[in-house]
């Protein structure tokens, strides 16, 4: 079974909520929601929300990694689903051929 | 959110823990931003973690008035950061020698560490920076001012919030004056740093007229350019920095491990 993405989506949306405080109560989060120009994060945002990442998924999901293979203006610039994906690919080894 | 309480400030610290396999005799490595408008969110994202994997312990902390650390009225003389450094070493039991990472004025931070206990630093990467020197203090009181003037407007919402959080510092502590007031080491006491330097800049940053005096008072230091980056090169090119001090921490290692057989076969 391939993690479920909606679910995944769900605790992203839940995590950036926290972090951003009073600044989020009213945003609309989705997919497509650019983590700069949407939701209005800033780079200590982004270390805020990989602590929760860690706390809610451990060494599953390696943020670390991801955020390695993205300079830090792609990372301004990437959208709540490329990190669902990227979730969902570390969390469920897609077992179609088993 | 983690807070350690040091010198009366509470202070917002992060460690990397994933990584590489690290020994109980693993090298230790503090990563220090920059002022006013920096946060420890410029070494998280670019060099925090590639280092970690090299085994090291990486701690990091937000400065006093910056990121998510508190902002006293007063403190915030060169000695009060120092002061903070200091403090934090102790709290996370740091007793070995250390490796600093300075960006900008972090780098100042960890020369005045250094200039400090100069046996418990094992080497100092300072990015776009400078020691304790009248001149590069006289130049960040002239920027410091220049900062409270600027303005917001017409300008991206999360770069108007940073320069919000700049001016609040500025206007509502004490560190203008305070900081280019800072008293200052004796430029003799820097004979007493013998570790390992290494001083990269950005090729269009103006404090790359500094690097001359950097290599004067410590003349060990090792001098890295990289044409086309401003003072924010940490940032804007943090996979060419982080070639150039892997590179430099692998050379060390070489060096140490040479010194060390040296000794034996003697």
């Amino acid at each position: 079974m391939p993690a479920d993405k909606t679910a995944i989506l769900a605790d992203i949306d839940a995590m950036l909520r926290a972090v951003l405080g009073d600044f989020g109560t009213d945003l609309e989060i989705s997919a497509a929601s650019a983590f700069r120009d949407d939701l209005g994060m800033e780079s200590l945002d982004v270390v805020s929300l990989a602590g929760r990442l860690q706390a809610r998924y451990g060494e599953d999901v390696n943020f670390a990694q991801f955020l390695a293979g993205l300079d830090v203006s792609s990372m301004t610039e990437l959208r709540v689903g490329q990190l669902v994906d990227y979730v969902a690919e570390s969390l469920g080894p897609v077992s179609a051929t088993s | 959110m983690n807070l350690l309480d040091v010198n009366g400030v509470a202070l917002h610290v992060a460690e990397i823990t994933a990584g590489g396999t690290r020994g109980p005799d693993a090298p230790t490595a503090v990563l220090v931003h920059g002022m006013a408008g920096d946060s420890m969110a410029s070494w998280y994202l670019t060099l925090a973690h590639p280092l970690a994997e090299r085994g090291m312990r990486v701690l990091l902390h937000d400065l006093r008035g910056h990121g998510r650390s508190d902002a006293p009225a007063h403190g915030y003389a060169l000695d009060d950061f120092v002061n903070d450094l200091e403090g934090l070493l102790a709290a996370w039991g740091v007793t070995g020698p250390v490796h600093l990472f300075g960006n900008s004025f972090g780098g100042t931070i960890a020369f005045g560490y250094a200039l400090r206990h100069p046996y418990r630093v094992a080497a100092i990467t300072a990015i776009d920076s400078a020691p304790p020197t009248a001149a590069w203090f006289a130049r960040m009181g002239r920027r410091l001012g220049q900062a409270g003037k600027l303005t917001g407007a017409g300008r991206h919402p999360v770069f108007a919030r940073r320069l919000r959080d700049v001016q609040r510092l500025l206007t509502e502590t004490t560190l203008a004056t305070e900081l280019p007031a800072s008293r200052l080491p004796d430029p003799v006491a820097f004979e007493s740093v013998t570790c390992p330097v290494l001083c990269l800049y950005g090729g269009d940053s103006p404090l790359r007229d500094l690097a001359a005096e950097t290599e004067r008072l410590l003349p060990q230091t090792r001098t890295v350019v990289l044409e086309g980056a401003g003072h924010t090169v940490l940032v804007d090119r943090a996979a060419d920095v982080r070639g150039h001090v892997t590179a430099w921490l692998d050379d060390l290692t070489t060096s140490l491990i040479g010194a060390q057989e040296g000794r034996t076969h003697g």
